[in-house]
């Protein structure tokens, strides 16, 4: 009872905010092109959030996913300065996602070594290895190819508004892709269900049969292919490459994941509510600045709704336990 | 003396009556139980009397004074002390420091004054006879009926503000405790009570309370049924007035012949694994296999190392004709099922729903396709095993947290069936399980045993180990020291051979 009102508050604070946009901004924000547009602003964070989801089911975390997007997008430039095909470059970035998450699984499940240090310490790690590669430099221009940059702007053409093309953004394409993908493997397998179950409990869950080590293992290969993939978005996005440019996703990927577990009915993480988070950050984003708010005061503003919002939901969910 | 008097206390909880007009007095120096199943109404009184809960009408008295109700102050300031089943003692402090936890620590120039805190806890150990724990020792090295007792002590310390005092009242003190864990907080009640000092006890154990009570209430649906001195009553009489129906025995018969040969479900040979020495038993189908022996002997390991949570050393073990694996998962594929002894730390999901307690460890064989969630299939199988364990449920998707320990057991049990299988390993089955889901489980065990499972269980209550198993294994600080036939065993008669042989070598 009380979580459905939890719930249902959280899911009315969203609307509440898509409404004060809506109506203080009656000619932009609502259109078609608006959020299509936001739909794209958000797609790299939502790739990173949805993939952070699957460690956060197990109670995990990885801190490291901003440095490899950073990464992955130098590794897939480097590559094309040296002469490398599209398809190849991007296979060898994704790869170097693939390997850096499989190495933090490696750490955290084998090892034994908390999430927070581990990932901390490979953030580090990765981050110095895309300065070293790329020499501390931004790769853009001619060194990029055009059919990379070109594929964030373009997108299958669904209609037309005032004369103007409206394009479906293939990068929002993707995102979409990565989502259903994820959904469908929390929810609809197996695998997935022992990621919760891990989640819920570890040692009964290894009493029970799991094979705990390597579920936590390859969990992290989601976190590190999903960073890296975010990584070349963005450099599709703008054309360019440099050592720092993904490292803003990872708080907000784990404050959208936060987000999203306030409007579930167990306060369990769950892709779909995060991905919900993530519109409601990127709808945020988008809103105060066309209603030209200062951009430092736009971040005070998102992390005071965060901390109202996972803070509310927190003193229902003690309500909760005490009835 | 009576000190305290319990007037028609009432306290309802939307459509269900906790407690109804309960009254009942309690003495000082007095050993007195507390009875009753769960939902009896024990917990809502035990939170009156601690003042967390205000009861909608009636009243405590206190030296013939009233007592403030719903204030946790008024109820520490009249000497009441609660001693709680789960405890939590904090990890890293020392023995003293957790002591001192709700107490201000003596000081000296404005710092703590670790001489004083030492030696106050020292003190308060030494008048309950526990001069064995060290204040300083960490308190993660003390077992848990240690941690138990340096928490009965903490609260004798006492500061300028503080009165003596004078009742206890204990929920389920013994339920996470060993045997001579349990003895020794009796001891400590008894020499509380040679103090002057009351107890309240609520245990689901029978032969405690029979055995160290002077007087027994019984709670049944909120309802009081009766106080009568210990000397007026039984364990038959008791079990009445809880349930309101007799009970003919307490352990279901056997049904069927026990198969004496023939291929055994489990054979063991040799086995060394941790503090297990060259361990060889056969338990043939349909057949319980009692584990008995002192804290310590192995019996716990031995149902670890058969699942494959302990590292095997040396020996062998054959489940039917094949090899049993040496990982859980594969040994419960293999048709092996475990019901570990910490419910709630080892075994369920708390948050989560029972249908997903239940299918844990069957998510493969359950799925479509092997790798996709078949969720009308689990909750289907969910349904007919709480069917088939009498699970008391609301809805199959209520996470298991609000579920009686009985029902929590009852999860377990339907988790273990779930996979149908051959062998079943259960470590202490019925601990903090209260009377009445205790027999459902004797009758789940029986059944299954009749079913033609094999069955390995340890139990630290004897007149259980003895009722169910049809041999008992005694183990000996991890040596298998003797397999004995329970037909006509007696408590005594075990207990002196958990102890004797291990005098002779």
């Amino acid at each position: 009872m009380t979580g459905t009102i939890r719930r249902f508050s959280g899911i009315i604070g969203m609307l509440a905010v898509v409404a004060f946009f809506a109506i203080s901004l009656p000619d932009t924000f609502l259109t078609a092109r608006n959020l299509l547009n936001i739909s794209q602003q958000i797609s790299m964070l939502a790739v990173v959030a949805a993939t952070m989801t699957v460690v956060m089911v197990m109670g995990d975390f990885d801190l490291s996913v901003g440095a490899m997007a950073s990464l992955a997008g130098v590794v897939a430039a480097m590559l094309f300065v040296a002469g490398w095909s599209i398809p190849a470059a991007l296979s060898v970035a994704l790869g170097v996602g693939l390997v850096g998450g499989l190495f933090n699984g490696l750490v955290v499940s084998l090892i034994g070594i908390l999430p927070f240090v581990a990932t901390l310490a490979t953030l580090t790690v990765f981050s110095g290895l895309a300065f070293l590669i790329s020499d501390g430099r931004t790769i853009f221009g001619r060194d990029i190819p055009e059919a990379f940059g070109d594929f964030a702007r373009n997108g299958p053409v669904i209609g037309s508004v005032d004369d103007r093309l409206l394009v479906f953004p293939n990068l929002t394409l993707v995102a979409l892709a990565v989502i259903f993908i994820i959904w469908v493997v929390l929810e609809h397998t197996s695998y997935g269900r022992r990621l919760y179950a891990l989640g819920g409990n570890r040692e009964a869950s290894r009493l029970a049969g799991l094979p705990v080590t390597s579920l936590r293992l390859t969990a992290f290969a989601f976190t590190g292919v999903g960073a890296a993939l975010a990584g070349l978005m963005y450099a599709s996005r703008v054309a360019s490459a440099n050592p720092t440019q993904g490292d803003g996703l990872m708080l907000t990927a784990i404050a959208a994941v936060f987000l999203g577990m306030t409007i579930t009915r167990d306060g369990q993480p769950r892709v779909l509510a995060t991905v919900a988070g993530v519109a409601i950050l990127g709808i945020l984003d988008n809103g105060l600045t066309q209603l030209r708010v200062d951009s430092y005061v736009r971040e005070i503003l998102v992390g005071a709704i965060i901390l109202i919002a996972v803070g509310f939901s927190a003193l229902s969910r003690r309500n909760l336990l005490r009835s | 003396m009576t000190r305290l008097e319990i007037q028609s206390i009432s306290r309802r909880f939307g459509a269900v009556q906790a407690l109804d007009g309960v009254s009942f007095t309690l003495n000082a120096g007095e050993m007195h139980a507390l009875m009753g199943e769960n939902g009896a109404g024990k917990s809502t009184l035990i939170r009156i009397l601690a003042g967390v809960d205000r009861p909608d009408s009636g009243s405590l008295l206190m030296d013939g004074k009233p007592l403030g109700l719903g204030q946790t102050s008024a109820t520490q300031q009249a000497g009441l002390r609660f001693i709680h089943q789960e405890l939590h003692p904090v990890r890293g402090l020392s023995v003293a420091e957790n002591m001192f936890l709700d107490h201000p620590y003596p000081t000296r120039f404005g710092l703590v004054n670790w001489r004083e805190v030492h030696s106050k806890a020292a003190q308060a150990l030494a008048r309950l006879g526990l001069g064995h724990i060290a204040p300083k020792r960490p308190v993660s090295d003390l077992g848990a009926g240690d941690q138990m007792l340096v928490r009965i002590c903490g609260t004798l310390i006492k500061d300028e503000r503080q009165i003596d005092p004078w009742l206890y009242v204990m929920d389920e003190p013994t339920a996470a405790l060993t045997g001579e864990e349990s003895e020794r907080l009796f001891t400590v009640i008894n020499t509380l009570t040679e103090q002057g000092v009351g107890v309240l006890y609520v245990s689901h154990r029978m032969p405690e309370v029979l055995r160290l009570s002077q007087r027994v209430t019984v709670l049944r649906d909120g309802q009081h049924i009766e106080t009568v001195p210990r000397a007026d009553t039984d364990q038959d009489r008791i079990i009445h007035a809880m349930t309101g129906r007799d009970l003919s025995g307490l352990f279901p018969a056997r049904t069927g012949v026990l198969p004496s040969s023939g291929r055994p479900a489990l054979r063991v040979s040799s086995l060394s694994a941790g503090r297990l020495k060259a361990v060889s038993f056969d338990v043939q189908p349909g057949e319980i296999l009692g584990l008995g022996g002192l804290t310590g002997s192995g019996r716990g390991s031995l149902l670890r190392a058969l699942m494959g949570d302990l590292h095997r050393d040396a020996g062998e073990v054959l489940l039917g004709a094949q090899p049993l694996a040496t990982k859980p998962a594969e040994a419960w594929a293999q048709g092996l099922a475990y019901i570990p002894r910490e419910r709630r730390a080892e075994g369920l999901m708390l948050d989560r729903s029972i249908t997903e307690n239940v299918a844990l460890p069957h998510l493969t064989p359950f799925a479509r396709g092997r790798y996709f969630l078949d969720p009308q299939r689990q909750t289907k199988i969910a349904d007919a095993e709480g069917e088939r364990v009498r699970l008391k449920h609301a809805d199959l998707q209520q996470p298991t947290r609000q579920l009686s320990g009985g029902n929590q057991q009852k999860v377990m049990f339907a988790r273990a069936l779930a996979g149908n299988p051959s062998v079943l390993l259960l470590d202490e089955p019925t601990r903090g399980v209260d009377i009445g889901a205790r027999f459902d489980l004797y009758r789940i065990i029986r059944a299954l045993s009749d079913a033609g499972k094999a069955i390995v269980m340890t139990s630290s209550d004897l007149p259980e180990l003895i009722g169910l198993s049809d041999r008992i294994a005694i183990l000996q600080e991890g040596q298998m020291v003797d397999i004995v036939s329970s037909e006509g065993m007696t408590e005594a008669a075990l207990l002196s051979r958990f102890y004797q042989e291990q005098k002779a070598a």
